[in-house]
């Protein structure tokens, strides 16, 4: 891509990319940054968003957007690592590869994806280590995302294991590499591939070529890409082209410097004191977002609201969730939906209460899942250098007017 | 099982992308700051990604935006060398500093 290109082509303004200055005190965690504005500018197949970059694209959901279980395709969010991205894939002759320790290399194509393999469906939050990351004190490294970096999906698709089985590991087979068709516009910049060891990847991984019953949209991964349920999405590689199988772990900058946390209990550091050892980011934390009301909002005194939003883990399965209209002292239980859509699924809840004071009014939300962990108030998440897995009860104030 | 193969069926004959031709990826213009040392920054700071990571970061300290700088040095092999470091730090803190030095 030329770069002169952003001056020349230059044709609308960017209104949301702009962060205040925190208002909060050093050190102390708070509530990610809210109501940033959606963009002017509507990227393909997308509504416009909240819009940070457009090369890479960037571009979070809006908060306004978590109360239903499923993210429209045109709603959800877009997060690319490098700025080179292929414009154009001509799915009949699309290939993904495989190859390094297996018994036979493979080529296999859209078509045959769809009809040689078991094709499988599953329901999945994709969430970005990094949502969130505007909550933290002193910035954490990492664009400095609201609460917006994630929705969920129906993914279709065929298993990696049946993949891998076609294909046959070989013996001494260990790790296996996920290159996505996005390439960095440097040449030593180090490319975006991802590394899972075996024992990682259980029946549950696929790569899917359906998100919501249609096409993924070209800026979430079209044609193919890798849905690992449960875990931080910077291992679901997008537009994924090629997998290789080998016995030793390459190290390589997104695997060894990004995307991890302090290898400590609390998975906490202080700027002053980094964590000497750190660990992939890995499996999601308990969590939920409001989706109405947003902040700012004005209600009706005496007139019934009904709260609605989004939890999950990383799939243990949401318990229950608790809303507190009292900062936090005393807690009710929210009602949950079916959760039919299964364990990796947002569980949307909704809560209804009748305002009777004029003025302003928080509501909370804490979720707690299946075994018994609970989203903590937001001051009490320690810092970490990455600003990643920030799960803090969710907040927002409105009017009642 | 039966559901699985009239989807199967259904699936094979729909195999087009909903965009035929090339995405087209909108430019947008970063409501970036002019001054000196902006010649620098764009020299240095375009290449890999737009200029909305660095409104987006808010303001910040002097010691924060040489790190930046040294980050995409050391992490991502961005070929800047001292001088232009120097120049580009002093842009930033200048435009998107919190008049702070550390
Ligand atoms: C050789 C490529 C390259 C060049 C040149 C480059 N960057 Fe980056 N920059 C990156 C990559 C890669 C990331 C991380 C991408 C991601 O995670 O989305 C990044 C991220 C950032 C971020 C986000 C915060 C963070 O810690 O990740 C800021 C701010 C930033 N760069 C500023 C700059 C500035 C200022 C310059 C010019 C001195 C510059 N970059 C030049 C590759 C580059």
């Amino acid at each position: 891509m030329e770069r002169r290109d952003f001056f020349k082509k230059a044709a609308v303004v960017a209104g949301a990319a702009a962060v205040g200055s925190s208002t909060a005190e050093a050190n102390l965690t708070h509530q990610p940054i809210d109501n940033r504005k959606v963009s002017t500018v509507a990227f393909p197949e997308k509504r416009p968003l909240i819009m940070y970059s457009d090369r890479p694209p960037l571009l979070e959901t809006p908060r306004e957007v978590f109360t239903s279980a499923l993210t429209p395709n045109d709603q959800f969010f877009v997060r690319w690592h490098m700025p080179d991205i292929p414009t154009h894939i001509d799915p009949d002759t699309f290939t993904i590869s495989v190859n390094g320790l297996v018994e036979k290399e493979l080529k296999i194509s859209l078509n045959e994806l769809k009809t040689k393999f078991e094709q499988v469906e599953v329901t999945a939050v994709l969430q970005c280590g990094g949502n969130s990351r505007s909550a933290f004190t002193p910035i954490a490294g990492g664009i400095q995302w609201g609460s917006g970096a994630m929705g969920c999906a129906t993914w279709k698709g065929v298993r990696l294991s049946d993949i891998l089985d076609h294909a046959g590991l070989k013996r001494d087979a260990e790790w296996i590499g996920f290159n996505g068709s996005e390439k960095a516009a440097y040449y030593e910049t180090p490319n975006f591939v991802r590394e899972l060891h075996l024992d990682e990847l259980d029946d549950h991984v696929i790569l899917a070529y359906e998100m919501n019953g249609e096409d993924l949209p070209y800026l979430n991964g079209y044609p193919l890409r890798l849905i690992i349920p449960g875990t931080y999405s910077d291992s679901w590689v997008k537009m994924l082209s090629n997998i290789t199988v080998t016995n030793k772990y390459k190290h390589l900058f997104f695997m060894d410097v990004a995307y991890r946390v302090p290898d400590n209990k609390c998975e906490c550091e202080t700027p002053q004191k980094k964590a000497p050892k750190t660990k992939p980011i890995r499996k999601m934390n308990v969590k939920s977002v409001i989706g109405y009301p947003t902040n700012g909002a004005k209600i009706n005194n005496k007139s019934a609201v009904v709260v609605r939003g989004v939890a999950w883990d990383d799939g243990h399965g949401i318990q229950d969730v608790m809303i507190s209209l009292d900062g936090g002292k005393t807690w009710d239980k929210a009602l949950l939906d079916d959760g039919k859509l299964g364990r990796y699924a947002y569980r949307t809840f909704r809560y209804t209460f009748k305002p009777l004071e004029f003025g302003e009014k928080t509501i909370m939300a804490k979720a707690i899942n299946k075994i018994g962990q609970e989203q903590p108030f937001d001051k009490e998440i320690k810092w970490n250098h990455g600003g990643y897995k920030y799960n803090g009860i969710d907040k927002v104030t409105v009017e009642v007017v | 099982m039966k559901k699985m193969i009239l989807i199967t069926v259904l699936l094979a004959s729909s195999l087009f992308a909903q965009v035929k031709e090339n995405i087209e990826v909108p430019y947008v213009a970063f409501p970036i700051k002019m001054g000196k040392g902006f010649d620098a920054v764009q020299a240095n700071c375009l290449m890999c990604h737009s200029f909305g990571y660095i409104i987006n970061q808010g303001r910040q300290s002097r010691q924060f935006w040489r790190g930046k700088v040294d980050k995409m040095i050391k992490h991502f092999k961005a070929p800047i060398d001292e001088k232009s470091a120097k120049i580009v730090t002093d842009y930033l803190f200048e435009h998107y500093g919190n008049n702070k030095e550390k």
